[in-house]
């Protein structure tokens, strides 16, 4: 069949592809990273794309806006190609580089880690440096049984087994160092195996990997395993976002495409080798220096990460195919470290709840004391694990992705020129912005859009439903989807648009931070507890460099407790990969966690959905849940009615506002 | 050994609103009607008090209504076509304690009528008869926004029974009630948490909650009558466990509910073995009615003089206390 050239601008980079091939395709081919959140179905209007010359096929465009087709643009996976094309790829149509949530600042882990409070490090990988007696005639022990008495002897490790490649090198490297030997040992439940020798004595650290394998970004953190220090981080996001952004619309795509399964699993770990191969030349070390990576991530995440079908996940009645996955070889894989490097996954509870939930629960130690302890990871699901030193109960509430800026008109993920905080003056109804990086703003995060639903509804803008109340201003007006309110004006934006928050956007937060709610009560009612009964929550989830607390409780996300209860914990993903990584025990406790958490299937039963519509009102259908808010309540009911009246006179006899309801 | 009755003691109550405005209120009518109060589970009289009895409030229409059933359009006959006619008919044989009034002509597809339209039909409706009068919109937001508010106006001081305020257009009528002194019709999706929401979003416009009938929607007997039932039901354990933004009464449109259904409309001809029509149809109404009875609806809309019999004949036997 014949071939044409596509040359993408301004990259000015060509590639031939068949006459018929999709657009998004060919950009994927010549390396250029187009976003695609729906998998290149045409129904996110996000792969616009502007035809410079040549001849294609296009579908209708149903869902590109109006303005992008006023400027010519079209959606590169509705276009066929049909001969030689140069097409423009604008910026907004680009996965930019991500800021990815690191995680916190640490750079000895074990430090300020809750598990390695009361616990000591013993690294899944060790290295030992060993000197042999050299055989002689009398003692022609091989050199494998020397090896293996020396660690026995010398550090107590029993029955240890060998990687083939080491007794491959084995011979030549004793000899070599004259007896003396440095090896990597990786212990497994107890099992120690020898993944690395190496002639004389090094005093070159041991290294080890962590990764957290998100649905949109992926981590890898570097650390020194002797000594917990973090040597390096490196973040990207998972080039299986191609293939839509979600792990729904993946997992549909590994169902409609016969090698489907084996792009996303190559996606991700095209990602991660990325990763790993930037960190570790920027550090200056050898791939065979690494003996050890593990990794967390959601259910779905796992699976494809490891070339295991998805697809029953995505079916009722959601059972997975494993939950705790064997210890894999590097190899196995493909990825660029030690051939023979252990690639530890982290459990996985159900498959809604990952093993990046798993660890979440470990690095922060839910179970280390009897205090009610409530762990939140806000992502692209909402994951829950309830509990304490006795039992955890955990779920997963459809969030959706509106707090990681997704479905959001003008939502970003938590990098520079992201909306993060933000005020409206009560009586102006003007909006002071603040941004990650103090740059101007390009659109809001999930942190910023928590304060705008907070404040929108206290300054009046919106009633307790949501909905956008009709006010003579020039900042509320209509816009495509109902009333809009307008954040920034273009002038002031760091794009070309004006930055708004959309009464469909409310409708998404509502439905996102009702459901996160409704989760909560669902669990605290099976074990018969209250929110008032809660001692600690724990937040994870990438909204940034910090979450307002305050306006998370004002809008009825979380629960009215005392401040001081709450922490924001970051990316507990990665602190749980890096705790199993420096913890022998932390490994076994993860699959003692991961077995012990009782999964509470949401859609099983009416519970959660009458708890659902409750929670889809601010703060609360039931606003005795949320006390503190009282006071507040009163003083906006009063500028809601004002303005409702206006200059009409206020009828005499009219009762002030009940702020407060009762309910059993 | 005489038998030692279990007694539920509830901490909260109905909350009792009056309709109409007689003239020394500022009104017109002849009477006023009291609804709610209630402090028990519908008709456990032991418990708690009841000290008002459900009330009819017949259907009217500003337009002669040609879908709806023979067997109604025949009660009326030609005063259907002048809703001020029907309204006086309702009142003096058809048993209505109250007039419920639907200006479905103001409907851009069944007639555009104008606000002025709408105001000169309801003032002759209120001139006609001296019970109390809801005042419904078309059901179109756009329209009923323009119409309420000046019916609300060119009434003001009846208390008349405003609706249907929803949460998407709730604003424009709570505010027209407050302003000219009404009550309104707070109507929410047979939910109970948005039934709640909504008397939250309306109260906090000021208007005080005595003020406030709750329409949480119905379905007739065989069309979701459960469903109505236990939302009635969870609405009546709520506001007896003292939730005060539930403890409203209620209304509901039986007859519009029960005349929907399939049962109630087909000829013997059909269904030999499912009897008369015309029979069978009332019947429909008055067992949805009674049904609804049992959830403690306050106020039922009905069309059938009939079945409204048949009600207000179960009516008074429910508010006898049974001698135990």
């Amino acid at each position: 069949m014949e071939k044409h050239l596509i040359t993408f601008m301004p990259d000015q980079v060509s590639v031939a592809v068949r006459e018929g091939t999709n657009l998004l395709a060919a950009a994927k081919q010549a390396g250029i990273d187009m976003s695609s959140p729906c998998g290149g179905r045409g129904t996110c209007g996000k792969c616009a794309v502007k035809v410079l010359s040549g001849s294609y096929d296009s579908r209708e465009d149903a869902h590109l806006t109006e303005d992008l087709k006023e400027q010519g643009l079209v959606l590169a996976c509705k276009i066929k190609v049909r001969g030689p094309m140069t097409v423009e790829v604008p910026a907004q149509s680009r996965l930019t580089e991500h800021k990815v949530l690191l995680g916190s600042k640490r750079t000895r882990f074990t430090k300020a880690n809750d598990y390695f409070a009361t616990r000591k490090m013993n690294p899944i990988c060790h290295r030992y440096c060993l000197s042999l007696d050299p055989p002689d005639l009398v003692d022609n022990q091989s050199d494998w049984d020397r090896l293996q008495n020396a660690l026995r002897k010398q550090h107590g490790l029993k029955d240890a087994t060998i990687a083939i490649s080491c007794l491959q090198a084995l011979p030549a490297a004793v000899r070599m160092g004259n007896w003396d030997i440095t090896v990597t040992v990786g212990t497994l439940l107890g099992v120690p195996k020898v993944l690395t020798v190496e002639p004389g004595h090094t005093t070159r650290p041991t290294y080890g990997l962590a990764v957290d394998i998100g649905t949109t970004t992926v981590v890898v953190a570097l650390l020194d395993t002797a000594t917990g220090r973090i040597l390096d981080k490196a973040g990207t996001y998972n080039k299986q976002s191609v293939y839509g952004s979600d792990v729904i619309s993946r997992i549909m795509y590994t169902d409609d495409h016969p090698e489907g399964l084996a792009q996303l699993q190559k996606a991700v770990v095209d990602t991660l080798n990325e990763l790993i191969d930037g960190l570790l030349a920027k550090n200056g070390i050898n791939p065979r220096e690494i003996p050890v990576l593990v990794h967390g991530g959601n259910t779905v995440m796992t699976h494809l990460f490891l070339g295991i079908p998805a697809t029953w996940l995505r079916l009722e009645p959601y059972a997975p195919a494993v939950t705790a996955p064997p210890v894999l070889r590097a190899k196995e894989l493909e990825l660029h470290i030690n051939p023979d490097a252990l690639v530890v996954t982290i459990p996985s509870v159900a498959a809604y709840v990952g093993g990046d939930i798993t660890a979440g629960v470990l690095a922060n130690q839910i179970t280390r004391s009897e205090e009610l302890t409530l762990f939140i990871d806000i992502g692209t699901n909402g994951e829950l694990v309830l509990g304490n030193n006795d039992w955890l109960v955990t779920c997963a509430c459809s969030a959706g992705p509106a707090f990681e800026g997704s479905g959001i008109a003008c939502g970003m993920r938590a990098m520079e020129g992201a909306i993060d905080s933000l005020e409206i003056d009560r009586k102006t109804l003007e909006a002071h912005c603040g941004t990650i990086g103090k740059i101007k703003p390009r659109g809001i995060c999930g942190s910023g859009l928590i304060c705008a639903l907070s404040e929108m509804k206290y300054a009046g803008i919106i009633d307790r439903a949501g909905k956008m109340l009709p006010k003579q201003h020039p900042r509320i007006r209509p816009g495509s989807e109902g009333l809009e309110y307008v954040l920034v004006w273009a002038d002031e934006s760091g794009g070309k648009q004006d930055i708004v928050i959309t009464e469909g956007d409310i409708k998404n937060l509502l439905r996102a931070k009702g459901a996160i709610l409704a989760g909560i009560r669902t669990m605290l009612n099976l074990v018969q507890l209250e929110m008032q009964d809660i001692a600690r929550v724990y937040i994870a989830g990438g909204f940034g460099n910090y979450l307002n607390i305050s306006d998370s409780v004002r809008i009825g996300l979380l629960p009215d407790l005392p401040r001081e209860k709450f922490e924001y914990v970051g990316n507990s993903c990665i602190q749980g990969a890096m705790t199993v990584l420096l913890s022998q025990e932390g490994l076994a406790e993860s699959l003692d966690l991961a077995n012990r958490m009782t999964y509470l299937e949401l859609s099983n039963g009416n519970q959660f959905m009458d708890e659902f519509i409750s929670a889809l009102f601010i703060p609360h259908t039931d606003l005795n849940l949320f006390p503190s808010l009282q006071t507040e309540c009163l003083g906006s009911a009063q500028a809601t009615r004002g303005e409702q009246e206006g200059d009409a006179e206020r009828p005499t006899g009219a009762g002030g506002p009940l702020p407060s309801s009762q309910e059993s | 050994m005489p038998v030692q009755i279990l007694k539920e003691r509830n901490s909260g109550k109905i909350t009792s609103v009056t309709l109409g405005a007689t003239a020394e209120q500022g009104g017109t009518r002849a009477c006023t009607i009291t609804v709610g109060g209630e402090s028990s589970l519908p008709w456990l009289h032991f418990e708690g008090e009841t000290p008002n009895k459900p009330v009819v409030a017949v259907e009217v229409l500003d337009r002669y209504p040609e879908e709806w059933n023979d067997a109604v359009k025949a009660t009326y006959g030609d005063a259907m076509k002048d809703a001020a006619a029907w309204a006086k008919a309702a009142v003096e044989c058809g048993g209505a304690d109250l007039i419920y009034l639907r200006l479905q002509s103001a409907d851009p597809e069944l007639g555009a009528s104008t606000p002025e339209q709408c105001v000169a039909t309801v003032k002759k409706v209120l001139a006609a008869v001296g019970v109390p009068v809801a005042v419904i919109g078309c059901g179109i937001d756009e329209v009923d926004n323009k119409v309420i508010p000046a019916v609300a106006e060119a009434c003001a001081g009846e208390n008349l029974l405003l609706g249907l305020a929803t949460t998407e257009n709730y604003n424009t009528i709570v505010a027209a009630a407050m302003v000219h002194k009404h009550t309104v019709i707070a109507q929410s999706p047979l939910d109970i948490n948005m039934c709640k929401q909504l008397n939250i979003l309306i109260t906090e416009m000021g208007i005080p909650a005595d003020r406030i009938i709750v329409d949480p929607s119905i379905g007739g007997l065989g069309y979701g009558l459960e469903y109505a039932y236990s939302v009635g039901e969870r609405a009546r354990i709520g506001s007896l466990q003292g939730d005060k933004m539930l403890a409203l009464p209620t209304i509901g449109t039986v007859g519009f509910e029960a005349w929907k259904a399939k049962e109630a409309n087909v000829g013997a001809d059909e269904f030999p073995g499912w009897g008369d029509q015309a029979e069978r149809g009332i019947l429909w109404e008055a067992v949805t009615a009674a049904s609804l009875l049992q959830s403690g609806l306050d106020i039922l809309v009905m069309r059938h003089p009939e079945a409204i019999a048949l009600v207000k004949k179960n009516v008074a036997d429910l508010m006898t206390p049974s001698s135990l």
